[in-house]
């Protein structure tokens, strides 16, 4: 697994270098010094495990992650508990606090998910006010439009992310997600059943109970979709 | 007891002096400085059971009357009573003028020593009030002190480790010495039972250990420019509050220049008062993180606190890009 380190410290930087020795399968492709050094690495080197450090200088771990369309795995490594990271809610992450023991690295090592076919989105980092989610793209069941901002819907919180509908839709595996109407985009992994509607559309029941009315149009599709 | 005392003496006295000794007047005149010192202090339990002095004025004038009328007329049957006992005749008091004038002598008497009684019982309340108030005063001032002073970031203790950690395979002497200036700082914030105030040389012992590690962690990122006057190391500090200002700009310097940020210490005389300048590479238009507001509003609360108005604390902007905190602190303390 190809990782990258993130850290303002060249020490903490080195340190954990010298930890991940005992790991031959993860493969340090870089460091970078900041959020700033470290955006043009992720596009480059697409790595499938970021270890980050939280407070940083100038760009920090969290204002680094808001900036990516794709937010690859993330353990987060701190030298206080901190409360930011408390925040979050659903966590698909880990975390490490310094100086880091080998065992719980070893362990939130074991944790990381194999990597996958990286072409399609796969978490997406929320920031809404003191709260903070890593979501997983399969996670997501209804994302729906508020002007430039999308609502994304998973578990049972639905906060609001600032990138709209269209730009997601994009980064989003088409396979998955469908364009329900003008306003919403629903995961077909979530659909628990279809039923026609008043006028000639489909009304979709999402697993949860969620139902989104389909526009005339999209349900045309949606049915020539299922036919195929 | 004086009061009485002196009362019956002269009463003793000129009685004598009229009559001669007489077993009966002296035995007279004993028995009344014996109950009336009894009355008296019957009065005084129930002026303090009753908690006088914490009533209206109006009250206890009206119960001061009441007691000393009460007090002369018993004082008045008691010393007619024993007269007419031990002589067997009303004698001087068969008239009844005479009885009035006693009634009223001793009233009069009584309710003097009330008053003197009260004053002074009110003099001395308000004494011990107001020594109490001072205590409080004190104690709290104090705890406002304690909980003013800045403890060491909790951030910079593990990145410390951290860095150690990382050192000790690179470097293992430097390793043994960031052991040693952390251990400084660390017995330093520990001191619980250390005074309000420290020598500047000992505070800024502790933040160039500080400093020397804060320089191994950050490396040639930070730039640190010591200007000293040796003069003003005998000077009382509040402890901490020069570790904090210098903690304050590292991170508002780096922040604003991850690449690199000058810090500036300076401790010099201003008159007679001392003046500290932390300076660091930034900016005032940067919100300041909440944690740096309280952390200064902090500091000055305490200036405030141990030297009163005349401590000062003041952020300022430095030309284009530098930003000042500067503290005074008055010759007196």
């Amino acid at each position: 697994m190809k990782a990258l380190i993130i850290d303002d410290e060249r020490i903490a930087r080195q340190e954990l270098r010298r930890l991940l020795a005992a790991h031959p399968e993860i493969e340090i492709a870089g460091e970078a010094r900041g959020g700033e050094e470290a955006l043009p690495l992720i596009s480059q080197f697409a790595p499938d495990v970021l270890f980050l450090d939280v407070r940083m200088p100038g760009m920090s771990g969290f204002d680094l992650l808001q900036r990516l369309d794709d937010v690859p795995q993330v353990i987060f490594t701190t030298a206080y508990d901190e409360y930011a990271l408390k925040a979050f809610e659903v966590s698909a992450l880990d975390y490490l606090v310094k100086p880091v023991a080998p065992a719980r690295l070893a362990a939130a090592l074991a944790k990381l998910r194999p990597p996958a076919g990286r072409s399609r989105m796969e978490q997406v980092f929320v920031r809404d006010g003191e709260r903070c989610w890593l979501v997983r793209v399969a996670d997501i069941f209804l994302l729906e439009s508020e002007g430039n901002y999308t609502r994304v819907y998973f578990a049972n919180q639905r906060p609001l992310l600032p990138r709209s509908l269209a730009a997601l839709q994009e980064r989003l595996d088409p396979a998955a997600f469908f364009r329900a109407g003008r306003r919403h985009v629903i995961n077909l992994k979530w659909v628990e059943r279809v039923e026609p509607g008043a006028a000639g559309n489909l009304l979709v029941i999402l697993r949860g109970g969620t139902t989104v009315e389909m526009s005339r149009r999209q349900s045309a599709r949606f049915r020539e979709a299922l036919s195929l | 007891m004086g009061g009485w005392g002196a009362y019956s003496a002269i009463g003793l006295w000129t009685a004598v002096l009229e009559n001669g000794w007489r077993p009966s007047v002296v035995i007279g005149y004993i028995l009344f400085f014996a109950y009336s010192i009894a009355l008296t202090h019957m009065l005084r339990s129930v002026i303090q059971r009753r908690h006088w002095i914490s009533l209206p004025l109006p009250r206890v004038l009206v119960r001061l009357a009441a007691a000393s009328i009460a007090i002369g007329a018993v004082q008045a049957i008691l010393v007619v009573g024993v007269y007419t006992a031990i002589e067997g005749r009303l004698g001087v008091w068969s008239e009844p003028s005479s009885i009035v004038y006693l009634f009223l002598g001793v009233s009069f008497v009584a309710a003097i020593w009330a008053i003197l009684y009260l004053a002074i019982t009110t003099m001395r309340h308000t004494h011990e009030v107001r020594r109490h108030e001072m205590q409080m005063k004190e104690a709290l001032t104090n705890a406002e002190l304690r909980a003013l002073e800045a403890q060491l970031d909790p951030h910079f203790l593990f990145n410390c480790l951290n860095s150690i950690r990382g050192m000790i395979s690179e470097d293992p002497a430097q390793a043994q010495d960031m052991v040693t200036r952390l251990a400084n700082i660390l017995r330093y914030n520990l001191q619980k039972d250390r005074s309000h105030t420290v020598p500047l040389a000992g505070e800024l012992e502790v933040v160039s250990d500080y400093l020397a590690l804060e320089s191994i962690r950050f490396e040639d990122r930070l730039r640190v420019h010591l200007e000293l006057d040796d003069a003003v190391r005998q000077r009382t500090v509040p402890p901490m509050m020069l570790q904090t200002l210098v903690e304050n700009a590292i991170k508002h310097g780096l922040d604003e220049n991850p690449s690199g940020a000058d810090l500036f210490i300076r401790a010099r005389f201003d008159g007679n008062a001392l003046r500290v300048e932390v300076e660091n590479t930034g900016s005032l238009t940067e919100p300041r993180r909440d944690s740096t507001q309280i952390g200064l509003a902090n500091a000055r609360e305490r200036l405030r606190l141990l030297y009163g108005e005349y401590a000062s604390l003041q952020l300022t902007s430095r030309g284009e890009d530098r930003v000042a905190v500067t503290i005074l602190i008055p010759a007196t303390a």
